[in-house]
């Protein structure tokens, strides 16, 4: 098996290998073993405790919230004194109906292919790096770490964006309100849909992107 | 590092014995390592869980209503609303399999729909506009929604409603009394009209129909409470649709109601004497037509339990109508239902025979309320058994309307109450009294007739013909000022100082004249004056032989005597010209028109006049004064029969005379004394000539002096 590499190929020696561990808040190493930054206070980990488990549970947590964010109105529309609702997946077939495509792909985008496309990401990459899965082994097999990483980058960045049907919500009802005319009010599954948001964004927060490469000092031991 | 020790964690086990690497139990170390975080997720799938099972919960039950047309309901967005609140929507628009209904599936609130009884109602709430306001005007814009009412039952079971088609009128659980009100026709009344209690709404009507098992019109209405406490068998119901407009001694009159009832037409109601029993249900209660009908309905009451009956009369029942009043002892106590004729086959006479069918209220005839008609032909029969009989009689005397009397004649010929197979009962009636009026109305008829009305005419059209002519001629045209003139002068006349003792003046002139005439007939003044002048003739003779002519007295005296006689007559006629002008002036002056009050006054005066001159027997002397004239004028007649010879002799006198002048010389002093003679015979035979003309023209001068 081939040592741990950079991308030019050379042997990277890691902190926990040196026996050192980092500071996250200011970056200073210490030794391994040291219960807080001698600098600035911050405990110090080697690795973040707990890591996959946190990320399962915040996985979890917006899985579960992304469901009635679906199922519930996202808008209540309340026009002359008939009220319509609005799901996410309603509000794109009636955009779609209405001949609005861009804008119907635009939602469905943000509001379904993201939050979903990040479930799995997520999911795949908690897998992936814990050692004791069996299906996490499985999917290991023959993937590229930078690959790994690269998805996290891209699970990270992207996760603020899932955020524009909300905010498309929040802006639309506190602009409408006239009252007997028109009136937009946020369904349940607005606040399901942000909470789903902001859980997947916890989740990748709280993923330790150290625990991929990991997976190249497993494979050498 | 002692840190070691006491952090056995799996990542930093490789530089521990193997005695010190205390195998951890995997629970224990599961638990320890379980972090506080899944706390969110288990918190997210509890709330999840809780708001599914709340829209579960709140999903509602789901029942089914069927209407007759469900126009503007629409699937997910109709609502259900109970007091105005929403309690569910309707999920699903459908047809019953015969497509005879709409079948309306909602979901409604479930603990409403546990207490929804199986009557509840359920209608469709839609704009509408109608004489008592405008309703429904928020589902112009939010669309239709179906209303419901109801009495809240528990547990209630029923899922499957039907719906009306129109709101009702009385809500569920609105507290109150319905009653069913009767008419014979109902118009003039709508649903949804107002009843009134003192011009207050008070309650409703509903919808009217007609019942199958007789030609009434019924409907129900609901007085809601307090109001209903007013209710009892005394109530009296009227209609007070419309106006009414009366002209009757009192003058003119117009009634009119509120608005909605002029509109919709409307129900008055109040308790027309005290001591009504309460309502029993099923009471029926009378529509009257009119408050004053209502009013006298307490002596009719031909209300709920009327008996029907038939009276069969022989003679003309002209002026009886339907609804005519049945009295007894001049109470009404019924009216009459029908009439009509009909064959009567058996007994005697065979014929034709009007059948009146009236109805009878056992009430108005002192029966208890609750007396049901075996009760009243009981009583009937009982007393026709004792002579009440049926009879017409005029209603009042200058009208020919009749009514129904029941009379109580002892003395009748003994007649049953017949009651016949079909049920029909027969009041036995009388010949009726009514004829007699009639004969008498048709003697003085024919004396009126026999009356020579025509001859009158004739007559009569003669004398307007003739007046026409008169009074169309111009002359006549113009009297009435002329105479009014005239009578004016007439009146100035009569009134005068002068005409007032005209009489007795004229009964001494008429005495003078009178001692005059008598003078000249007893002295033969006339004769003597012929002798006279005989004498003088002789004289003049005498004279003319011995003195010769006297041409110049004699042309003169010739000149003179023409001279008067022409002027005499030319003033006559130019005055009687004169006269005949101002007459016609006279007529035709305006003033005429005012002649009939000056006649009156004018004949009025003259009437005084004439009495006062009858009084002083002017007329008589008068008559006697004409009787003396006339002979005194025959006198004067016969002389002037010799006054031409006077004349001739006169002439022959003054030739003689002349004669004799011109034998004496022209200014001798016989000349001058035969002058002077001659002059005064010259003015005696003037007036004589001129006495003589004016009585030939008018003997009456005469006596009034001209």
């Amino acid at each position: 098996m081939t040592p741990p590499h950079s991308n030019d190929g050379a042997q990277i020696l890691t902190a926990r290998q040196a026996g050192l561990v980092g500071c996250h808040s200011c970056g200073r190493v210490h030794p391994m073993g040291t219960a807080r930054c001698g600098r600035c206070g911050a405990p110090l980990h080697s690795r973040m405790p707990g890591s996959l488990q946190k990320v399962w549970a915040w996985l979890f947590a917006g899985m579960v919230v992304y469901v009635p964010a679906n199922i519930y109105p996202m808008l209540l529309t309340t026009s002359f004194g008939r009220t319509t609702e609005n799901t996410i997946i309603g509000g794109v077939v009636e955009l779609m109906h209405y001949g609005s495509y861009g804008v119907a792909l635009i939602v469905f985008v943000a509001s379904v292919l993201i939050p979903v496309g990040k479930f799995l990401a997520i999911g795949y990459l908690a897998l992936v790096v814990d050692p004791r899965s069996r299906l996490g082994g499985r999917l290991r097999q023959g993937q590229d770490l930078h690959r790994r990483q690269h998805l996290f980058e891209v699970v990270e960045f992207i996760g603020r964006w899932s955020m524009i049907d909300v905010f498309v919500v929040a802006i639309l009802s506190a602009l409408v309100q006239l009252d007997f005319a028109a009136t937009i009010n946020p369904g349940i599954a607005a606040v399901s849909f942000s909470l789903s948001v902001a859980f997947t964004m916890l989740a990748a927060l709280s993923f330790d992107p150290r625990l991929i490469w990991d997976a190249e000092q497993d494979k050498i031991s | 590092m002692s840190t070691d020790n006491t952090t056995p964690t799996s990542d930093q086990t490789p530089g521990q014995t193997p005695g010190q690497m205390r195998i951890d139990p995997p629970k224990r170390s599961f638990w320890r390592n379980l972090s506080l975080i899944w706390l969110v997720p288990i918190l997210a799938l509890v709330v999840s869980l809780g708001i599914a099972w709340q829209t579960y919960a709140a999903r509602g039950v789901s029942i089914e209503i069927s209407f007759l047309n469900a126009s503007g309901v629409r699937p997910g967005e109709t609502t259900i609303r109970y007091r105005d609140v929403v309690i569910g929507t309707v999920e699903e628009v459908r047809f019953t399999p015969d497509l005879a209904r709409v079948l309306v599936t909602a979901s409604v609130d479930r603990e409403v729909a546990d207490t929804l009884p199986a009557d509840a109602q359920f209608w469709v709430v839609q704009p509408e506009v109608s004489a008592r306001g405008i309703t429904g005007l928020s589902t112009v814009l939010s669309g239709v929604y179906i209303e419901t009412s109801f009495t809240p039952v528990a547990d209630a079971e029923a899922r499957v409603f039907t719906g009306m088609d129109s709101a009702p009128l009385i809500r569920e659980g609105q507290k109150g009394t319905r009653i069913t009100l009767r008419t014979r026709d109902a118009n003039r009344i709508s649903a949804g009209a107002p009843i009134l209690f003192h011009g207050i709404e008070v309650g409703h009507i509903e919808t009217p129909r007609l019942i199958l098992s007789s030609d009434s019109v019924v409907f129900d209405a609901f007085i809601m409470a307090p109001h209903d406490r007013r209710l009892s068998t005394a109530t009296r119901f009227w209609d007070t649709s419309g106006f009414t407009v009366s002209l009757g001694t009192g003058g003119l009159s117009l009634d009119v109601g509120n608005l909605a009832a002029l509109v919709t037409g409307g129900i008055a109601f109040d308790t027309i004497f005290s001591g009504g029993a309460p309502l029993n249900p099923g009471y029926i209660f009378d529509l009257f037509p009119d408050e004053t009908a209502a009013r006298q309905s307490l002596f009719t009451g031909v209300g709920a339990n009327a008996v029907e009956m038939v009276i069969e009369f022989d003679g003309s029942v002209n002026g009886l109508a339907v609804g005519s009043p049945v009295r007894f002892r001049g109470l009404r106590v019924g009216e009459v239902r029908a009439i009509g004729a009909v064959l009567v086959d058996r007994g005697s006479p065979r014929g034709v025979r009007l059948r009146t069918t009236i109805a009878l209220d056992p009430q108005a005839l002192g029966l208890p309320a609750e007396a049901g008609p075996e009760a009243t032909v009981a009583f009937l029969r009982e007393a026709v058994d004792q002579g009440l009989r049926a009879q017409l009689a005029t209603s009042s005397l200058f009208t020919a309307s009749l009514v129904i009397e029941l009379a109580e004649l002892p003395d009748a010929t003994p007649a049953t109450l017949e009651q016949r197979e079909d049920g029909m009962i027969v009041l036995p009636s009388v010949k009726s009294e009514l004829p007699d009026f009639t004969a008498t109305a048709e003697g003085v008829l024919e004396r009126i007739n026999a009356l020579p009305v025509e001859d009158l005419m004739n007559q009569a059209i003669t004398l307007m013909a003739s007046i026409e002519a008169v009074v169309s001629s111009d002359g006549t045209r113009q009297a009435p000022d002329a105479a009014l003139a005239l009578i004016e002068d007439i009146r100035a006349l009569v009134g005068g100082e002068d005409t007032q003792a005209l009489p007795g003046e004229l009964r001494g002139g008429l005495a003078e004249v009178r001692g005059m005439v008598e003078e000249l007939r007893l002295r033969g003044a006339i004769d003597k004056l012929v002798t006279v002048l005989e004498s003088a003739d002789t004289i003049a003779a005498n004279t003319a032989t011995a003195s010769g002519e006297i041409p110049a007295l004699v042309a003169d005296i010739r000149g003179l005597i023409a001279r008067a006689s022409g002027v005499e007559i030319e003033t006559l006629a130019a005055a009687a010209t004169r006269l005949v002008e101002s007459t016609d002036r006279l007529i035709g002056s305006d003033e005429m028109r005012a002649l009939p009050p000056a006649l009156a006054s004018a004949l009025a005066e003259v009437s005084q006049v004439l009495a006062a001159l009858r009084e002083g027997e002017a007329v008589e002397n008068v008559n006697r004064t004409l009787a003396s004239t006339r002979s005194a004028a025959e006198s004067v007649a016969q002389a002037m029969q010799s006054l031409p010879e006077l004349s001739q002799r006169l002439e022959r006198l003054v030739a003689q005379a002349d004669g004799l002048i011109a034998a004496y010389g022209a200014r001798s002093d016989f000349n001058t004394e035969a002058m002077q003679v001659m002059r005064e015979f010259r003015d005696t035979a003037r007036a004589v000539t001129q006495l003589a003309r004016a009585i030939e023209r008018n003997p009456n001068s005469l006596l009034i002096g001209r």
